[in-house]
């Protein structure tokens, strides 16, 4: 997957909801773990948009595609292309500040380069605010 | 309700029974109903009568489960944790001056976070002693033995490991030497025979949710000497109300409040399967299932195998290539296959065997089949030959 996959393909972006929140805890790492159910299954195409913002991980030849994307002091995510279920972790330390950020990853997904850009500015900010707490 | 996000075409495949055992004998869960279908008639607080007085059967069946002289010398609690605290804490409180203990690296959070604390309260001191060839060895313990050392806290049966330990002679020389010695069996408790009159062990801790097929909250332990431990709890008991202190009559002595009649009958129950199945065919089954498994990941590329002949049905691995808790995810929601991913609640093994990444473990109960065994194996395999994909 590349960014310039995303940037020419012509996919028409629909944006992801939450249904729901099934399922809350503290992991061993003291991250906050949240299940969330989407309105609709995860598809590749939301992994290359993914990619532009963090690490993604696919592994597409296990019985059910799994991959993990992961965002250093922000979030990591793990679920299944086609699968509507999704585990978001929210990083202990910042976790107040990154507490929207997947809700954001679903918002831009849907809007291309002015998402992307977008996103990338509301992600600055956050990092700003880190910077002080730090 | 379906557990979310598992995949339910597939069966459900229950490979977490060193945690919780699942599913409980349909005789358990009767007995359970049975419980809550009538009213509580406890002897001595209510004027019912002809109810069956669960406390009682379940100790006389504890007892001769654990062959221990003493039925009343059987406390139920929550939970092993909850015996563990009610033990360290009540031995701390008994003796009233700072002592040394010993624990080992193989221990729970149960044994290490109590431990730890009154460490840091000053009011022991603790040395931990190192496992080696997934044992700790009576040889070991008596290195850090000092004059001062009062107390040895230690597990019958590592929860990642697998491992039995030799309690037999660390118990007789920690008796001669006048050394408490508390065992945790909630990783033993229902897999292997234990003789509890044999050992001159000062508390032997099980719980009732693993093994001994009861549900969750039931817990306890067996203490010969009842002197040895504080009374830290005080309440009712339906015995001898008009005195303002605790009675010190067993079980009084440690149980207050209204027991957990439920789960007590459950444990009950329990304890009557595993005598009608029997305890050495069940941990023949076992031994088989934790065989097969064992030797079907020896020889699986990629795959970090950290015992390959374990004492218990439990078996901790890694997959080279992927994070255990990512493993462990792929194995839930792919396959449906549950697992228990982490550090278990025991950091001083991870230490040792992972560098406190946490593995995977698998632990088996009767009601796991070899087709369920190579199901898992085969799932396995499959993810570790494509984690690179």
């Amino acid at each position: 997957m590349s960014v310039l996959l995303l940037q020419t393909q012509s996919v028409r972006y629909r944006r992801m909801r939450i249904l729901k929140s099934v399922q809350t805890k503290v992991c061993v790492d003291g991250s906050l773990m949240k299940e969330y159910v989407l309105d609709e299954p995860l598809t590749e195409g939301f992994l290359i948009f993914l990619e532009l913002f963090g690490t993604v991980r696919f592994l597409k030849h296990l019985k059910k595609p799994y991959f993990s994307f992961e965002k250093d002091l922000f979030i990591s995510v793990k679920g299944f292309v086609g699968d509507s279920n999704v585990e978001v972790r929210y990083k202990k330390e910042f976790q107040d500040l990154v507490g929207d950020y997947f809700y954001l990853l679903l918002y831009y997904y849907d809007q291309g380069e002015r998402g992307i850009s977008q996103l990338k500015g509301q992600e600055d900010s956050i990092r700003q605010r880190m910077k002080i707490r730090l | 309700m379906d557990i979310a996000g598992q995949d339910t075409q597939a069966p459900l495949i229950y490979l977490n029974n060193a945690a919780t055992t699942w599913p409980k004998p349909p005789e358990v869960l009767d007995e359970v109903a049975a419980c809550l279908r009538t009213p509580v008639h406890e002897p001595g607080r209510t004027t019912g009568n002809g109810s069956a007085d669960y406390p009682s059967a379940a100790r006389e069946a504890l007892a001769a489960f654990f062959h221990a002289g003493k039925p009343e010398h059987f406390i139920f609690t929550q939970n092993a944790t909850d015996a563990l605290n009610l033990l360290i804490h009540g031995f701390v409180r008994r003796t009233g001056v700072p002592f040394h203990a010993i624990t080992t690296e193989l221990e729970h959070n149960s044994v290490l976070r109590p431990l730890t604390t009154l460490e840091q309260d000053s009011a022991i001191s603790l040395s931990v002693v190192p496992f080696a060839g997934n044992r700790v060895s009576l040889a070991a313990i008596k290195q850090v033995i000092r004059p001062d050392t009062r107390l040895v806290v230690m597990t019958h049966g590592s929860n990642v490991l697998g491992s039995v330990q030799e309690i037999k002679p660390i118990a007789e020389y920690l008796r001669t030497n006048d050394i408490f010695f508390i065992v945790d069996g909630a990783q033993t408790a229902g897999h292997i025979p234990i003789s509890l009159s044999d050992i001159p062990i000062g508390a032997f801790v099980f719980t009732g949710h693993k093994a001994l097929f009861g549900i969750p909250g039931t817990g306890g332990f067996y203490i010969p000497e009842p002197d040895a431990i504080a009374i830290t709890r005080q309440g009712g008991t339906g015995t001898d109300s008009q005195t303002l202190t605790q009675p010190s009559d067993m079980p009084m002595r440690f149980e207050t409040g209204t027991p957990n009649y439920p789960g007590i009958a459950s444990l009950f129950a329990g304890l009557g399967f595993i005598n009608t199945v029997g305890l050495e065919e069940i941990e023949r089954k076992e031994r088989d299932l934790t065989g097969y498994f064992v030797r079907e990941l020896q020889h699986m590329p990629g795959i970090m195998l950290y015992t390959t002949a374990p004492d218990l049905p439990v078996v901790s691995f890694n997959i080279n290539s992927i994070d255990n808790h990512e493993a462990g995810f792929i194995l839930a929601r792919a396959y449906n296959i549950i697992t228990r991913t982490g550090l278990h609640c025991a950091p001083l093994v991870h230490e040792r065997i992972d560098g406190s990444k946490g593995c995977i473990r698998v632990s088996f109960s009767w009601f796991n089949s070899l087709d369920e065994c190579a199901a898992a194996a085969d799932a396995i395999r499959e993810v570790s030959q494509n984690a690179d994909s």
